[in-house]
């Protein structure tokens, strides 16, 4: 930027106003104070001698229970991106490619159709799935299947479950974006070449949409380590995760400081993947190479 | 080793109905630079993309030395492809994008490095083995998609528009050299332009196309002197179409009175018959142009191959000079003379006098 805009803003520069304010009051704002109670004692506020401290984070480091957490969390995340990764890529390339208007339309009705309900109802419609007398049991047990229920509900598999129909569609959405900017002749150009379908697709558009892959997969992964009601609903707390603990050092145990330390932790969870995630599309964007 | 293609009565029906390729018949010999010419649209693109397998005929065989591969798919086919956009890999060097045709034949390493380095040399860009093809120009872009479909020696090699994209002087340059390339390797090229003066300079055959129809084939010179259509002879170079009703006079046994005065004499040919309408074509350059010489002439407009006329304006091309001429019945003629120098060059206002040989005229098809 030259320094001669940098020292006269024009108008337009005005119009950011609201929207930097915004990011301040609430964003840097609450993330700074979180990050500030979580090195402290107490409550400044309420208590007037607080001092700082790093007993909140020795605590989640110390104990076994709070680092099964953070794993827990973490691998229900990582399932839950690949999982969506694997359902949605083929969904996504079908819609890049699908050359009738009307089949595209279609498709982006049924990517977006979930989205139309709320959380919770599509959480509740798997419960009465998953349940022990949800239908899925039932059904295995009348055709005689199975004698016992399967334990589908309160398990990770069944948070994963409705983590990925939850979140899929941010996945489709973020991949077709980026697939159907890729030159359809560029496969044909690799299966010209004596490529098959199959190494044509391995060796173009897979490599091609590698930024799409991570976006999406970042995006699916910070929802999914974020996300509340599909874990508590669908694990029943028997299946403990940050944001579950976070609510229960507020609400149950008063604890702000610990729950604002375990905030920091999903926040740089989330961060670290995000700096990942830069390094890593540079690597695949051939950046690199440019100087 | 390179191979002749028949193409037997080919269509092609999009899924929105569009008839892009029409009952279209060519034989491509074994060795031979083909072009299909034709205006946008005209389904030239479409016709290529069936070559190489990447549209299904509607209808049609598609035969390569004799075996018909209608139904082979694409990667299956041994043929080079250079895309109207290039379409080169973004994500790979100039090298890998050339290696990757003999990659997938299995190749080893050693091979592969011997001859990417050779085909890079035959298009002279040894040194740029490294690059992305986003850091290229566009005439060495062109050249890298050139070297990736000449390296696996394909048995047919296509180019749709390949030089498009490129400057004058830059595509004039490549012209020459993709004709050279073509003839040393022996490869049979089916080239697609819009281009008639590219078609020209650089075929062994044309197939002109129009609506998805095949209008004439022929060597450059049957389609520039010969044109069988309307279409051929108004696409290909200038050229005057007079469209009149036969008739004859005591001067001429076979004439065509194309109104406004002025009935032209018809060439002594077989192919000529009937009394119905016709369209007759003749070149600029075929008619002779001299100051406006009354008693000389009178015999020569009896008979036909004469006209008398005003130079409207004049275009100087250098070599030649183009003179756009109305005539005393009203007809507006295109003249192309050699620049014989300034002295001898006729400005707009001139008086003068055109006249031809009949047999330069060419009867039309519509
Ligand atoms: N994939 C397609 N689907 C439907 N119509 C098409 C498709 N490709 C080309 N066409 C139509 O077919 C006709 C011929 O196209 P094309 O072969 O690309 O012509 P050209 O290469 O001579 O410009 C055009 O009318 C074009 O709009
Ligand atoms: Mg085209």
């Amino acid at each position: 930027m030259s320094s001669a805009a940098a020292q006269r803003p024009n108008g337009l520069a005005l119009f950011i106003l609201p929207g930097a304010l915004l990011f301040a009051l609430f964003f840097f704002l609450p993330i700074g104070l979180m990050a500030l109670m979580s090195i402290l004692t107490g409550n400044p506020v309420v208590a007037p001698k607080v001092a700082f401290t790093t007993r909140h984070y020795a605590r989640m480091i110390g104990d076994p229970f709070y680092l099964e957490v953070i794993w827990t969390t973490i691998r229900i995340g990582l399932v839950t991106t690949l999982v969506a990764l694997a359902i949605g890529y083929p969904l996504a390339h079908w819609m890049a490619r699908i050359k009738s208007r009307a089949g595209h339309a279609l498709l982006l009705m049924a990517v977006l159709a979930p989205m139309l309900t709320g959380i919770v109802v599509r959480t509740f419609a798997w419960m009465t799935l998953l349940s022990d007398r949800g239908v899925i049991n039932q059904t295995l047990i009348s055709l005689g299947l199975i004698s016992q229920p399967l334990k589908l509900m309160y398990t990770e598999t069944g948070i994963v479950v409705g983590l990925v129909h939850i979140y899929v569609p941010f996945m489709v959405l973020t991949l077709t974006g980026v697939i159907g900017r890729i030159d359809e002749r560029l496969e044909q150009a690799a299966e010209n070449l004596g490529a098959s379908p199959l190494r044509a697709f391995l060796e173009v558009t897979l490599p091609l949409s590698l930024p799409g892959i991570l976006a999406g997969s970042l995006l699916v992964f910070a929802l999914a380590i974020s996300a509340y009601v599909t874990p508590i609903l669908l694990g029943g707390f028997q299946i403990m995760t940050l944001p579950i603990l976070i609510y229960q050092q507020i609400s149950a145990n008063f604890n702000v400081g610990f729950a604002a330390a375990l905030g920091i932790v999903l926040l740089m969870i989330s961060l670290l993947l995000v700096v990942a995630y830069n390094r890593a599309l540079g690597l695949v964007s051939g950046q690199h190479d440019l100087q | 080793m390179s191979a002749s293609i028949e193409i037997a009565g080919v269509s092609k029906v999009y899924d929105g109905g569009v008839r892009a390729v029409d009952a279209v018949a060519m034989d491509i010999r074994q060795g031979e630079f083909f072009s299909l010419l034709g205006p946008s649209g005209c389904g030239k693109t479409t016709t290529l993309r069936m070559i190489a397998g990447f549209e299904i005929p509607s209808a049609g065989a598609i035969r390569v030395d004799g075996a018909d591969i209608t139904h082979v798919p694409a990667h299956k086919r041994d043929m080079g492809m250079v895309f109207q956009n290039y379409a080169l890999f973004p994500h790979r060097t100039v090298a890998e994008n050339v290696a990757f045709g003999l990659r997938m034949r299995g190749l080893d390493k050693a091979t592969i490095a011997t001859k990417v380095k050779a085909a890079l040399a035959m298009v002279e860009l040894s040194g740029l083995e490294e690059r992305r093809p986003a850091h290229l120009s566009g005439g060495q872009q062109q050249r890298v998609a050139l070297a990736r479909a000449i390296v696996i020696a394909p048995r047919v090699l296509l180019c749709d528009e390949p030089l498009g994209a490129l400057d004058k002087k830059l595509r004039q340059q490549m012209q020459f050299e993709l004709k050279q390339l073509q003839k040393k390797l022996g490869l049979t090229l089916v080239f697609v332009t819009h281009d008639q003066e590219e078609a020209l300079a650089m075929s062994d055959r044309i197939a002109v196309m129009n609506g998805g129809r095949v209008e004439q084939i022929g060597t450059p010179a049957e389609i520039y002197n010969q044109p069988t259509t309307r279409f051929v002879a108004d696409f290909i170079g200038d050229t005057n179409i007079f469209r009149g009703e036969r008739t004859t006079t005591n001067t001429m046994a076979s004439a065509i009175d194309v109104g406004k005065d002025l009935i032209l004499a018809l060439p002594r040919s077989p192919d000529i018959q009937g009394t119905g309408i016709l369209s007759v074509a003749l070149r600029p350059e075929k008619i002779c142009l001299s100051p406006r010489a009354d008693a000389a002439t009178a015999t020569a407009t009896a008979t036909g191959s004469c006209a008398h006329g005003i130079v409207e304006n004049t275009n100087f091309l250098g070599g030649a000079v183009l003179y756009r001429i109305t005539l005393e019945g009203g007809h507006r003629v295109l003249v192309q003379q050699p620049n014989a120098g300034t002295s001898r060059l006729f400005v707009p206002g001139n008086d003068v006098t055109l006249d031809w040989t009949p047999a330069d005229l060419v009867v039309l098809k519509d």
